[in-house]
């Protein structure tokens, strides 16, 4: 479809269209309550890591995926190697590919610059959001707009988050080591995800191998880490299999 | 600016991930285990950045040192077990934190 399409599609049915932005944003509702308290985290993180609070707050519009930029602001801050926070920031992106992959059955054929835009606010809720939309049919120009009310209102909800923990974290006394509620929060997150023996085996395998590689240099210990973590969850899911 | 130049990188490099099966889509399909692993990325990253950062605020400090993080772990696993909710974690685990520091730590 071309761009022109688009807007005389929009322009024809504004009302639907309203209606479908609108459910987009009301179907991301739910994810803000997880989110928002994340990205308040990272934006402490950035206020009380040894990189400008601007630096940190940068990762919220350039990377937009709330463990990359942690693993990026804790690395720098700790000094590890820039080629060591690059890879480590990539390799947990790495999941976007597959994300994109399912996304590029319904984005076939639509403009280059929505392609573009739709691209960049692609992120685990969204990508919810928006395929959960695209599965139940119908017009897929419907669910472009439902998938942009949701995605655009999670970026503005995320890069206030970010914004107001960054003010508010570079004012906080050091003896509250607020520093630490980052990992505290990731056991959180990892505590809600360990529902099968395979996601158990990633987990548990990461953090050892972490603990044990922390001394390693450039901080190689997380990339590391992370990779063992994946390669013993596919191992424990071929064998359950 | 070695920061500034890092998180660029970063964010060029997922920005291309994100348009990449976008533009390959019609030619290329995934290879099966990188599908499978996706999965597991997230509970993988996250448990080696908490680990790493437990590990830094405990290991090698002398026991005063190492008991409030530590401690605040504890309550923070034992929180979101009981409660089933993520957020418990830094709800229960900084109070601790707090507490176990003025009783035995710096």
């Amino acid at each position: 479809m071309h761009t022109t399409d688009v807007i005389a599609d929009v322009v024809a049915t504004p009302r639907g269209y309203a209606d479908e932005l609108a459910g987009g944003a009301r179907a991301m509702l739910p994810w803000l309550a997880g989110v928002v308290p994340f990205g308040l985290v990272i934006g402490v993180a950035a206020a009380q890591a040894n990189i400008s609070t601007f630096a940190g707050w940068l990762t919220g519009p350039l990377i937009y995926g709330g463990s990359a930029q942690i693993a990026t602001i804790e690395m720098l801050s700790a000094g590890a190697s820039p080629a060591v926070v690059v890879l480590t920031a990539l390799v947990i992106n790495l999941r976007l590919v597959l994300y994109s992959g399912a996304m590029a059955a319904y984005w076939r054929g639509t403009p280059r610059w929505w392609r573009a835009l739709a691209a960049y606010l692609l992120i685990d809720p969204s990508f919810v959001v928006g395929s959960d939309r695209y599965e139940r049919g119908g017009d897929h120009t419907r669910g472009h707009v439902h998938y942009l009310g949701g995605a655009v209102l999670l970026w503005v909800a995320w890069l206030l988050a970010i914004t107001a923990g960054a003010t508010l974290g570079a004012r906080i006394p050091a003896a509250l080591h607020l520093e630490f509620v980052v990992p505290l929060y990731l056991i959180g997150e990892v505590s809600r995800r360990l529902s099968d023996v395979a996601t158990r085996r990633a987990a548990l395998t990461a953090a050892v191998v972490a603990v044990v590689a922390f001394a390693l240099p450039l901080h190689l210990g997380v990339l590391l880490a992370i990779v063992a973590g994946l390669a013993a969850g596919l191992t424990a899911q071929g064998v359950r299999s | 600016m070695t920061a500034f130049v890092v998180i660029v990188l970063a964010g060029m490099g997922s920005y291309v991930f994100r348009v990449s099966m976008l533009v390959l889509a019609e030619r290329a399909r995934l290879p099966e285990p990188l599908e499978r692993a996706s999965g597991f990325v997230a509970p993988a990253a996250f448990a080696a950045l908490a680990a790493t950062g437990v590990a830094a605020a405990s290991l090698g400090a002398d026991v005063a040192t190492a008991v409030p993080p530590l401690g605040a772990v504890a309550a923070a696993v034992a929180a979101v077990r009981l409660t089933r909710r993520s957020y418990a974690a830094p709800l229960v685990g900084m109070p601790v934190l707090w507490l176990l520091t003025a009783l035995v730590g710096d």
